[in-house]
């Protein structure tokens, strides 16, 4: 596109005769209709990929979120916004924001500072470097599900080992899963170390793509290590970790895998997130208008979040 | 270097493109020849009939989705094998189709194509919606057809399948919940290790000898399908219009006495010490149950083997009946486990070969097989007289209490089982207003009342939607 604009304001600049013009006007045309045709050749396969598996589904759920439907999954009638209006009344959906957005607060800044300190750490290490990084970044190769059952053994009421060490420090059990005050804190703390080795992974190569010269002047300059995190370290890592920032609420609000393993949204809906809430209505409860509804109603406010964070966070991103 | 780096996008994004192709491709051809099993033997019995000179007669082959994993789908492959080896009409494919719930979503998804099974396991709670959905051939039409003997098999399995008067599909696994208890802690409680608790104040009574500095000495999960039984046991009814059998029930009966006594009993318990809440997996509370930390539990009879082998002689495993209140004498416990729908998408050559395998799986032989090696019962009354299972039982005399109390039900709405469309959805309604009384956040009877009115509606929408 850059190169069509090249031309375009070379031809504006010249000042060629009226037949000229309107020749050069007409090739003109032509070519970004060319060059249009290209790009759209180009997308196509993008495109036609995006159409079957995005733009066709959220379409179906527009349609399937204003009809109720019979036990086998068909549409039995047209019920109009009946099942947005449910959702509002039935406290499912300030429920499920509500445990949506406390597990988003618990898992993404705890997770990504913690990345961030260890990142910083072994960023610098003279010895062992490797050692740590393979260490820190290991959740990333262990699936959901696997992680889920590691926990599951490691949150048992009475087997596991987490309570097994309270007590012999001499600590009551605490019941990880089944207390609903305890519940989605335990989720939150085994989500924190799941994500932790993705974020590792992308806040490490962020910092190691700070050039050494910039702490070299810095430092001959004076500045102590607090200050050229500030100075140097933060500005230049912001891209990263605006990146980061972004996947990790898009994420957090897209859990699933964890929940459904480790508590069912249980004890008393105290860990049932938006989409295990949608997962429920749909696939368990077979309703999927109102599963779709839901799944609507997060589509927005992923769509919000996301918008905001563009607008406002990104200003504060310094991009070299 | 724009150039290079843009080729390089545009490889990396063909070969994404590609792969993606390739997986579509791929699943569509796995689905297709999962799909087709059915249409090739079906063109096959159309060319038979054109040309009857052809005497190479090809067996029908049928689908058969169920939902049993690990040894029990072991167990269900030996007697399809064994099966397709015993003659050649009928070939059997059996297909695992993950929980009892995806299952369903399959079925679903298959609806209008030729792709789904001919058999499907469905577990109890979706009975109602398996004759709702209009998909299934009852059984009871092949039994009339073929002057079955349904008497042959259990009565106390068949009367929880039999809805509006026929059978509507065949009992395959079922089980009951029973009180599984540590002899050896019975005896250094002081209690009779002979005599398991039969009521709630005797289980509350025990409960409380056997627990120990703070450490609580029973523990129920948390699980709907107990409260279920509970009812049944107090010959409650869990539902309106007779249990959902007389006509579709339009209100839950989950907040009557019968519920209210049983959580407010189960609370006082958890509050007096004696027992403890693990959550809602009963898999959680045997494994309390096996390392010795309580001394009490329920669970179903089909987790018997497994209970006792993960105890390991380390005590002894005794089970009892699941305990009542006192004060209800009649009742009994509702048949849990699934059952076997033949769908009415296939052709009935088809449909009556699927048939004949059901024919098979509940003769004497095959059932007394199946309970030995999964602790399902045998839904044919002539399997414990099959040696297998009588060695069966000598080695696991724990399995007799389960048989007994299968049989000592008494017959009632409240013991056939509720029927309900929306039982899914009802049971996880249950368990969270259990969990709210437990954790004290409500009243029992507040509790319980709450999800009695969440139910009703419920069951309300299901009904509006089916025609």
């Amino acid at each position: 596109m850059s190169e069509l604009d090249n031309q375009l304001s070379l031809a504006i600049h010249g000042k060629p005769t009226a037949a000229v013009t309107y020749n050069r006007t007409a090739s003109l045309k032509k070519m970004r209709f060319r060059e249009n045709v290209l790009a759209y050749t180009f997308l196509a396969p993008s495109l036609f990929l995006f159409a079957i598996f995005l733009f066709y589904p959220i379409l179906k759920s527009v349609y399937l979120s204003l009809h109720s439907t019979d036990p086998t999954g068909q549409v039995a009638a047209y019920v109009g916004l009946d099942n947005f209006k449910e959702l509002f009344s039935s406290g499912l959906f300030w429920n499920g924001m509500k445990v949506t957005a406390m597990f988003s607060l618990l898992t993404v800044p705890t997770s990504i500072l913690l990345a961030l300190l260890l990142a910083a750490l072994t960023h610098n290490l003279r010895w062992g470097k490797r050692g740590f990084q393979f260490a820190f970044s290991l959740p990333l190769v262990l699936a959901v599900g696997t992680s889920s059952i590691i926990w599951k053994f490691l949150f048992h009421p009475s087997l596991g080992m987490l309570n097994y060490f309270l007590g012999l420090a001499g600590v009551a059990p605490i019941p990880w899963l089944v207390s609903p005050e305890w519940a989605l804190l335990s989720v939150s703390l085994m989500t924190v170390w799941m994500n932790l080795g993705f974020n590792y992974i992308i806040l490490s190569s962020g910092l190691q793509g700070i050039p050494d010269e910039l702490y070299e002047s810095a430092k001959i300059d004076g500045a102590g290590a607090v200050t050229m995190f500030r100075i140097i370290t933060m500005p230049l890592l912001s891209p990263t970790l605006f990146f980061v920032v972004l996947v990790s609420i898009i994420s957090a609000f897209q859990s699933f895998g964890q929940i459904n393993i480790l508590t069912s949204g249980g004890p008393m809906d105290s860990t049932s997130v938006f989409v295990f809430s949608i997962f429920q209505e749909s696939f368990i409860n077979f309703r999927f208008g109102a599963g779709s509804t839901q799944a609507l109603m997060l589509f927005l406010v992923i769509l919000l979040l996301t918008y905001i964070q563009f607008k406002w966070v990104e200003r504060k991103v310094h991009y070299q | 270097m724009t150039g290079f780096r843009f080729k390089h996008g545009m490889v990396l994004s063909t070969a994404i493109l590609m792969v993606a192709l390739a997986g579509c491709n791929n699943s569509s051809d796995a689905s297709g020849s999962n799909g087709s099993t059915s249409s090739p033997s079906a063109g096959s019995n159309s060319t038979n009939a054109e040309k009857p000179k052809d005497d190479v007669k090809k067996p029908v082959t049928i689908t058969w989705w169920h939902s049993m994993s690990g040894t029990n789908e072991k167990a269900v492959d030996k007697i399809v094998t064994d099966f397709n080896a015993s003659q050649s009409d009928v070939q059997v494919q059996a297909i695992y189709q993950g929980t009892y719930d995806e299952s369903l979503n399959k079925l679903k998804a298959s609806i209008g194509s030729n792709s789904g099974p001919d058999l499907i396991q469905t577990y109890e709670i979706g009975s109602k919606f398996m004759i709702d959905s209009k998909m299934i051939t009852p059984v009871q039409t092949f039994i009339d057809k073929d002057g079955f003997e349904l008497s042959q098999l259990e009565p106390n399995i068949t009367r929880y399948y039999t809805i509006d008067g026929k059978l509507n599909a065949m009992p395959f696994n079922t089980s009951n919940p029973i009180l599984y208890y540590n002899k050896d802690a019975f005896k250094e409680a002081g209690l009779d290790p002979e005599k398991p608790p039969k009521t709630y104040e005797e289980f509350e009574q025990a409960a409380k000898a056997l627990s120990k500095n703070g450490k609580p000495g029973a523990s129920i999960a948390i699980y709907g399908w107990f409260m279920e039984q509970f009812f049944a046991n107090q010959n409650a009814d869990y539902v309106n219009n007779g249990n959902g059998r007389d006509s579709a029930a339009t209100e839950s009966l989950v907040n009557s006495e019968a519920g209210v006594k049983t959580l407010e009993w189960w609370k006082r318990m958890l509050d007096e010490g004696a027992v403890s809440n693990l959550g809602r997996k009963t898999a959680d509370t045997n494994s309390a149950f096996a390392a010795g930390q309580i001394a009490m539990t329920l669970d179903s009879t089909a987790g018997l083997r497994n209970i006792v082998e993960s105890v390991g002689g380390k005590f002894e495993v005794g089970t009892g009946f699941l305990p009542k209140p006192a004060s209800a004498d009649k009742g009994g416990v509702v048949v849990g486990g699934a059952s076997l729908y033949i769908m009415n998408s296939k052709p009935e050559e088809q449909q009556k070969a699927t048939w004949a395998f059901i024919q098979y799986l509940a003769s004497p032989e095959v059932q007394a097989e199946w309970s030995v090696n999964t602790g399902y019962f045998p839904i044919t009354k002539a399997a414990y007289d099959q040696q297998v299972l009588k060695d069966n039982m000598v080695k696991y005399p724990q399995f007799q209490t389960a048989v007994d109390q299968l049989h000592a039900s008494t017959e009632s709405t409240a013991t056939s089982g509720a029927v309900m469309g929306v039982f899914p959805e009802a049971r996880q309604l249950v368990e969270g207003g259990i969990e709210a009384a437990l954790n004290g956040q409500k009243q029992p009877k507040q509790a319980l009342d709450e999800v009695a009115q969440q139910i009703t509606k419920k069951i309300a929408d299901y009904n509006k939607t089916l025609k």
